[in-house]
């Protein structure tokens, strides 16, 4: 599979574009439908992009990605509920408690070769589903956390806060992604052996990294339970993570702005299959299974990456 | 009393889980998330196949257990086999057919519960202690499936075959063993273990769509503590994990017997990755 560099002057400025656009397109079309089809997509464009940042980067795939995004919009729902904080206290703490996740996760798991790490990862984020229902008198079971206070009571000021947020977030997981940091991250996917020869630390930097994209996708948990004004188990479920890995796959992995592009892409283009929410699931299986045997590479960084080196290779 | 029955027929619908799990990785290196699909889809044909279209229950749990495992030989040699150079397309594929099982269960039953009709409805007391017959049941068949299968695996060529591919998959070719074919076989005996797991549990477990995501948590837990691709090393886990989510249960309560498998998982990998009775933690 083919690795991508990062920014370059025509890719910024092209993500920069892409990212005016998407800022000016509900002013233009006045719809607050809109409003809420692109907040929700932008969010999946910062959990995508924190997958990738771990697992698009290292190889290592993490299928448990909902527990992150999952305590972080529980720790918000807690905060803003039980303890009455401030909105905004949410948003460091979902991404510290995120991180002490993926600490205790990573640790034990992340020393070892083979399937261990995805393995205990799905198998974390299905357990705390469960707890989440079991202990209900604390976390409201089913129902879950309701009447969170909003960040920004206005959807159009929200919305352009969260893709801030994405920018922000997709620039500096590429700016390390493009650093020596992202090289060696791709070099331990290429070949760990190599890399523990060449006496690399690697299982620091896997989990680092890993702590990294969990903070990530918690700060994403907390801005969906600000927008949701609620959170519910069903953020812990597989479906969640399958949903995030083929945004990833969509976009192309290891891209880091792929992702961003298969989130939106897919959550606008699944938005017409809303009505029949359950084909929806179905619909992010089958393709996932499509793009692994025939488009390993994903959809959108490959054509992207041809387009820009056309010039260059007659 | 009541814990020493009931932990050894939760061990036995974990041991029938996790011998195949470890089976087909031991031998296949497939690591098959969609392993708890056997087990729900074992579950739900039999229950079509009684309420619905009528059959006497013996020949309904016969039947899903063969249709089970023809169903994962063909997600094996459609889906599984042309991602195999990878580990992770292989974790990949599975996970979506296993979403995609669920998907179908769902929108062809709902998700409410379904009733699978139990072998034996009569109690029994055994030294004092009520237990039904249908769990009694599933323990028999569970040490005879079992025993069977080990019986196979030692005692048989196609048995030798299996246990040769497992220990050196490429001088087994060398050999002659025709590998491809032997996955299939494994995998189908896999998927109908699961399959029959989910025949005899039906009646006293929950049956509803989501049901295969805690067999594969379950079936993980107790692989990564017997160790990856051991088959004893499996059976005692299940026996280890089964009482002690049962002690769990009785002792303290019933809600913290998930953690118990989170537990052992995490604390076994980070004290002894290779598993109680593995050879090796990374291959």
């Amino acid at each position: 599979m083919k690795t991508f560099k990062g920014l370059d002057a025509v890719s910024s400025w092209a993500g920069l574009a892409a990212l005016v656009l998407l800022a000016v397109m509900p002013v233009v079309f006045t719809s607050n439908y809109l409003v809420g089809v692109l907040t929700v997509a932008a969010i999946y464009g910062i959990w995508s992009v924190s997958w990738d940042f771990m697992s698009g980067l290292t190889g290592r795939e993490n299928f448990g990605h909902s527990l992150f995004i999952g305590v972080g919009a529980y720790a918000a729902g807690f905060l803003n509920v039980q303890f009455g904080l401030g909105p905004w206290w949410s948003l460091p703490v979902s991404m510290l408690v995120a991180m002490v996740f993926a600490l205790v996760l990573g640790f034990p798991t992340l020393r070892l070769k083979g399937p261990y790490f995805a393995l205990a990862m799905l198998s974390s984020a299905v357990i705390m589903q469960r707890l989440m229902l079991i202990f209900w008198e604390y976390t409201g079971g089913e129902e879950g956390i309701q009447d969170i206070t909003p960040l920004i009571a206005n959807h159009l000021h929200y919305y352009w806060f969260v893709l801030a947020v994405l920018g922000i977030v997709t620039l500096l997981l590429s700016w390390l992604a493009k650093s020596r940091w992202g090289l060696i991250l791709r070099a331990i996917r290429g070949d760990e052996a190599t890399c523990l020869a060449a006496g690399l630390p690697i299982t620091h930097y896997k989990i680092l990294s890993l702590v990294i994209s969990a903070a990530f996708a918690g700060l994403g948990g907390a801005l969906y339970a600000h927008y949701q004004l609620q959170v519910s188990p069903q953020l812990f479920a597989v479906v969640t993570s399958i949903t995030v890995i083929t945004m990833v796959y969509v976009g192309g992995m290891g891209s880091i702005y792929g992702p961003v592009g298969g989130a939106l892409l897919l959550t606008v283009m699944t938005e017409g299959l809303r009505d029949f929410g359950e084909w929806r699931l179905m619909v992010y299986s089958m393709l996932l299974i499509f793009i692994l045997f025939f488009l390993p590479n994903g959809i959108i960084a490959p054509v992207w990456h041809k387009w820009r080196h056309k010039g260059q290779q007659p | 009393m009541e814990i020493l029955i009931y932990g050894a027929v939760t061990s036995a619908i974990y041991a029938m889980l996790a011998v195949g799990f470890t089976l087909i990785f031991g031998v296949a290196r497939v690591l098959n998330l969609a392993h708890g699909s056997f087990y729900a889809l074992g579950a739900y044909s039999a229950y079509v196949l009684t309420t619905l279209a009528g059959l006497p229950l013996w020949l309904a749990a016969l039947l899903s257990i063969g249709l089970v495992a023809v169903f994962g030989i063909l997600v094996e040699k459609i889906l599984i086999r042309p991602q195999r150079e990878s580990q992770l397309g292989v974790l990949m594929i599975s996970l979506a057919t296993a979403l995609v099982v669920e998907q179908v269960l769902f929108l062809t039953f709902g998700s409410e519960y379904r009733n699978v009709p139990a072998f034996i409805d009569t109690k029994f007391n055994l030294w004092g202690v009520d237990v039904a017959g249908q769990r009694l049941l599933t323990l028999a068949v569970a040490v005879v499936a079992i025993g069977g299968l080990y019986a196979f695996i030692q005692f048989t060529r196609l048995g030798s075959a299996i246990l040769a591919i497992s220990q050196d998959p490429l001088a087994a070719k060398y050999m002659g063993i025709p590998s491809d074919r032997i996955f299939s076989l494994v995998m189908g005996i896999s998927a109908g273990l699961a399959a029959l797991a989910g025949v005899m549990a039906g009646p006293f477990l929950s049956v509803q769509p989501s049901m295969h995501l805690l067999p594969i948590v379950k079936a993980f837990a107790i692989v990564v503590v017997g160790g990856l691709g051991s088959i004893p090393g499996s059976i005692a886990a299940a026996f280890m994990l089964g009482y002690a989510e049962t002690l769990v249960a009785y002792g303290i309560s019933g809600s913290w017997t998930e953690i118990v498998s989170v537990l052992a998982t995490l604390l076994m990998l980070v004290f002894r990755p290779a598993g109680l009775f593995g050879k090796r933690a990374a291959f």
